[in-house]
């Protein structure tokens, strides 16, 4: 049970071998953002179960922004500010998380949408809402509009 | 029976003509565009269809006349990284970003209809997906220009040089 909870885990990290710094821009990927298989106890929603090459394919995207295109800049800093809000709203909602934050910059606006389970009651969520915008608009400085879906339980794809 | 019924405004306005708030009316000549180029970004190919669809349905809508809608092809920008983070310098690992664009051109606008047409279209962009425009003016042929130099130099008489 333990186990199954750590395996659905929203942020899944690279498993270091044996170096605790990476320096170098390598990322094994052989390992990466893949779940392992296991004995069939693991349920894994669809966004899990497909490794990074099906993106574009049977994939999209979780970040949404124009800092990766030909001749456009910024695509350092929109990786930087992703990973803040993935961790941010890791810790925000804690244990509620039950897919990947979709983060979509249109112009200045960011949209962050997410996927919640119904664990705490509405009140609660309402604050949370109120208090994660306001704190992101003052801290990027754009306006941050939080976007909450609940659903009833992880929708899990594949057991592995 | 009009007994129960409210006023609308255009009963209550027939003194005065209706003036949208939104709409400016000003005496300069507007600037006449020959060609407006866009040209759209993107990651993703249904991302651009779709929204290829909705600019050209909206310049039809507003009655621009869309010259053609170009695709170039994309470009991929691959790089090649170690695999691992010490050694094993023969084992790499490839990335690459591709980028598919959407050439729209549109012709014979005036600068009002420019701007609302951009605005629109401007605004319903959606994420992920970045625009260029390029606007080519039409102007008049500056007064200098106009007639030929040897028109209006004054004749000069032909005088044979006798050696």
């Amino acid at each position: 049970m333990a186990a199954a909870a750590r395996a659905l885990r929203v942020l899944p990290r690279v498993p270091s071998a044996t170096r605790q710094l990476h320096t170098t821009p390598a990322c094994l990927k052989t390992r990466a953002a893949r779940v392992r298989v296991g004995k069939g106890d693991k349920l894994v929603t669809y966004e899990q179960a497909h490794p990074p090459h099906h993106i574009g394919h049977r994939k999209g995207w979780l970040s949404l922004h124009t800092g990766n295109l030909c001749g456009e800049a910024g695509a350092a800093q929109r990786a930087v500010e992703d990973a803040f809000l993935r961790r941010f709203l890791y810790g925000t909602f804690p244990g509620l998380l039950a897919d990947e934050v979709v983060l979509k910059r249109r112009g200045n606006l960011l949209v962050i949408c997410a996927l919640l389970g119904r664990a705490l009651p509405p009140h609660k969520l309402y604050f949370l809402l109120g208090y994660t915008e306001t704190l992101l608009s003052h801290f990027y400085k754009c306006p941050v509009r939080l976007e909450l879906q609940t659903v009833p339980a992880r929708v899990p794809y594949k057991c592995l | 029976n009009l007994m129960g019924a409210r006023l609308s405004g255009s009963y209550g306005d027939t003194q005065e003509p209706k003036t949208n708030p939104l709409v400016s009316i000003s005496d300069e000549p507007e600037t006449l565009y020959k060609r407006l180029s866009i040209l759209i970004k993107g990651h993703d190919k249904a991302v651009l269809d779709s929204y290829e669809y909705f600019a050209v349905l909206a310049a039809k809508e507003l009655g621009i006349s869309v010259e053609k809608v170009d695709k170039p092809p994309k470009t991929i920008e691959r790089f090649t990284l170690l695999k691992s983070v010490h050694i094993y310098k023969k084992h790499r690992v490839q990335y690459e970003m591709r980028t598919h664009y959407m050439c729209l051109e549109l012709k014979y606008l005036t600068s009002s209809t420019a701007a609302v047409y951009l605005e629109y279209v401007q605004r319903n962009l959606p994420e992920g997906v970045a625009m260029e425009v390029k606007k080519t003016k039409i102007e008049k042929i500056p007064e200098h220009i106009r007639k030929p130099v040897w028109d209006t130099l004054p004749q000069v008489e032909e005088t044979e040089v006798k050696s």
